[in-house]
């Protein structure tokens, strides 16, 4: 063990903490990234012992045996067994219990400890048991298991280090002993054991306090439950509006004031023409945005750190059911409001194939994060900022909310359809634990945040400021003569004529023909396209550059128009990157190909009915 | 082998206690049978039902297992037998 770094694994059941603990160890120092070949996701980090030698560590999917029901789970075993592509076998094992939970953690506890690797308890959230009026022994228990136990709280730094200390002693007196295959144990023999010793470490109960169960009464209860579902879910999507106005105008002020700067300060060259219409245009209308997807998944994150996500998921599963999903798929689905990638990757917690198909079919459908710029401008630019019939409900947000909603309908139906056609299967099932309420931990939240938002910054950063830039070069150029438009003569602006062509008959004009194909990328580059285009359009005019993009718009475009330009990016398939997620997790083309296809042509004909049934009310 | 009606756990009264007699692991798959036993419910357990689906369907079933809380699907439940707890 001299020499390389140990590496530690953190192991245990779902809900048993371990992701709070994992924080708690690593702090910020964490790396998300993917296991070759499937894309379960590896949360590594580093941490320390006491005397500064430096460990890594390494965060595994939760599971409840070493048999795995659905893939996730397959790479925690895989990992622990050595078996992994690209990790190495932990050189020792942290098993994180629930202290409120040890007959059922326990079992896999047990079975773990069998492996004879070098293994630490972590008996985590001793906190929520006391406040389940429970007592435990922790030295009894750590006597019985024969490793050391100890008690730990996330947010307590006295039993991180505790911990480590244990790991570091583990290692150390572990002798070079064999390392045991998995004993292919009688599940029923395990788990009568394992009730044994937590009976043993079990000082005292009380009944449980009954606050949770009022709580899942009212929230669960089938009528009203639903309505509780419904407005949570009616309150961040009102949030992510009006929560994002300040600090929204605020980064694009500030990117404006660069602009003016950089064209005040240098010459007029090709340089400066790409900074500022093409960077600055493009990149700055997409980075305004962050605050609104911060909003979002602020809210997932609290929703999942509660544990209410659990409980939406039982809310759902009826509905869900009758379209042949389950409620497993709701906490994927939800995830792909804020991004359709971690939404497909996090279905691979779905034991059923065909349903997790079907999830992952139309998970697109979900409106995403990257749409969001599109609705925010477009909404913005034509819908009024009034409240609806004097109610404190504001059109925009409730215009949005539709735009939500009709994506979600529209998934049930091609849900329905699939499960009834391609993807026929059995009734899936859906069997889950429900943790308990839990105050969100700050430190996990901001950590959970400071990643998403790194995430987007790095997309902004690389695929759209290069999209960005490759379509002002094809705006650029060739010049356009004294008097022609430059964006209709440039290379764009010939290839988007030609697209304009399909897509006259649904109400699209050039402007969205030219960013129709970059969004291709991500969805947002709509708006950084468009941005850049106006730049382009609007040249040194003052006047004109100081006007907002939505400004612009409102005098191009009828609201015929824009409202069609919505309902296409309800259902359009476009971001590469959803599409290659796709053809990874069904391995092959077919599945990410159907999906392109299919997700196509409803955006057509959603775009082209609405606009045919705007002009038909007059507003054309 | 086909239970009385009133006896499996998809029919047990919410809130109250009941004692698993037996499974019927045959009418379920081999992995939803394992699930079932990691989460605790084997013959001899003492289960609550104790919420049920939504305004659009039976499904699923929330109980208590020991201190935890699991969701199934009436399907599973029907599968098991229980007797009064007492």
């Amino acid at each position: 063990m001299t020499g390389a770094i140990p590496s530690i694994a953190l192991v245990g059941n779902p809900n048993a903490g371990k992701s709070s603990l994992f924080n708690a160890l690593t702090g910020a120092r964490q790396k998300i990234a993917n296991y070759p070949g499937v894309t379960v996701e590896r949360k590594a980090g580093h941490a320390s012992f006491a005397d500064g030698r430096p460990i890594s560590l390494i965060d595994l999917p939760g599971t409840y045996s070493l048999t795995p029901a659905s893939l996730d789970e397959a790479v925690t075993r895989d990992v622990i067994l050595g078996r992994q592509d690209g990790e190495k076998r932990p050189d020792a094992l942290i098993v994180v219990l629930d202290a409120a939970n040890l007959d059922n953690h326990l079992s896999f506890a047990l079975e773990l400890l069998a492996l004879n690797l070098p293994t630490v308890v972590a008996l985590n959230m001793v906190d929520l048991a006391t406040r389940d009026g429970l007592t435990l022994d922790a030295e009894r228990l750590s006597k019985e298991l024969g490793v050391p136990v100890v008690p730990t709280v996330a947010v307590r730094k006295r039993g991180m280090t505790d911990l480590l200390a244990a790991v570091d002693d583990a290692i150390r007196s572990h002798g070079a002993g064999e390392v045991a295959v998995p004993a292919k144990a009688n599940d029923a023999s395990l788990h009568q054991r394992a009730r044994t010793i937590a009976r043993a470490a079990i000082l005292s109960e009380t009944p449980v306090r009954r606050w949770t169960q009022r709580v899942d009464n009212l929230v669960l209860h089938p009528a009203l439950g639903m309505i509780i579902l419904l407005a949570l879910m009616f309150v961040m999507f009102q949030a992510v509006y009006a929560a994002a106005e300040a600090p929204a105008d605020f980064l694009e002020g500030g990117i404006g004031v660069v602009q003016q700067w950089v064209v005040a300060t240098f010459p007029d060259n090709f340089l400066r023409g790409l900074v500022v219409e093409g960077l600055l245009a493009g990149v700055g209308a997409v980075v305004v945005f962050l605050p609104q997807i911060l909003i979002l998944f602020l809210f997932i994150l609290l929703l999942e750190a509660s544990g209410y996500m659990t409980r939406a998921a039982f809310l759902m599963d009826g509905l869900m059911g009758k379209v042949g999903l389950s409620g497993r798929g709701f906490i994927p689905l939800l995830s792909s409001f804020a991004c359709a990638v971690p939404g497909i990757m996090a279905t691979r917690a779905i034991p059923d194939e065909k349903d997790r198909l079907t999830t992952i079919l139309i998970a697109p459908l979900m409106t995403c994060s990257a749409r969001l710029p599109v609705y925010a401008l477009i909404i913005a630019a034509f819908i009024p900022n009034t409240n609806v019939g004097g109610s404190p409900v504001g059109l925009q947000g409730l215009v949005l909310f539709g735009l939500y909603l009709s994506g979600i309908v529209g998934a049930l139906v091609v849900a329905y359809v699939l499960r009834r056609t391609v993807a026929k299967g059995t009734g899936a099932g859906f069997m889950m634990e429900m943790p308990r309420y839990q105050m969100p931990r700050l430190r996990d939240i901001a950590i959970g945040l400071w990643q998403r938002a790194w995430i987007f910054l790095r997309r902004a950063g690389t695929i759209i400021a290069m999209t960005t830039v490759v379509l002002w070069l094809l705006l650029t150029f060739p010049q356009a003569p004294e008097g022609e438009s430059q964006v209709e003569y440039s290379v764009a602006g010939r290839i988007a004529s030609g697209l304009e062509v399909v897509v006259k008959p649904i109400g699209f004009n050039h402007d969205i023909a030219l960013a129709l194909i970059p969004a291709m990328a991500a969805r947002e580059v709509a708006v950084s396209a468009m941005a850049t285009a106006n730049a382009i359009d609007a040249g040194d005019d003052e006047e004109a550059m100081a006007q907002s993009l939505g400004e612009r718009l409102q005098g191009k475009w009828s609201l015929a128009t824009a409202l069609a330009f919505l309902a296409w990016f309800v259902f359009a398939p476009q971001c590469i990157s959803t599409i290659a997620i796709t053809r990874r997790e069904t391995n092959g083309w077919k599945w990410p190909m159907f999906m392109v296809g299919y997700l196509f042509l409803l955006a057509y004909a959603a775009a082209g009915i609405t606009y045919w049934t705007a002009v038909a009310f007059g507003l054309g | 082998m086909t239970a009385l009606l009133e006896n499996v756990l998809d029919r047990a009264p919410l809130g109250v206690a009941v004692r698993i007699a037996r499974i019927d692991w045959t009418a379920m798959s081999e992995d939803e049978g394992r699930r079932l036993r990691e989460f605790g419910l084997m013959e001899g357990c003492e289960v609550t039902p104790l919420h049920r689906g939504s305004i659009f369907s039976r499904d699923p079933l929330a109980l208590t297992v020991g201190r935890m809380k699991v969701i199934i699907r009436a399907r599973q439940a029907a599968a098991i037998t229980v007797e009064s707890a007492a």
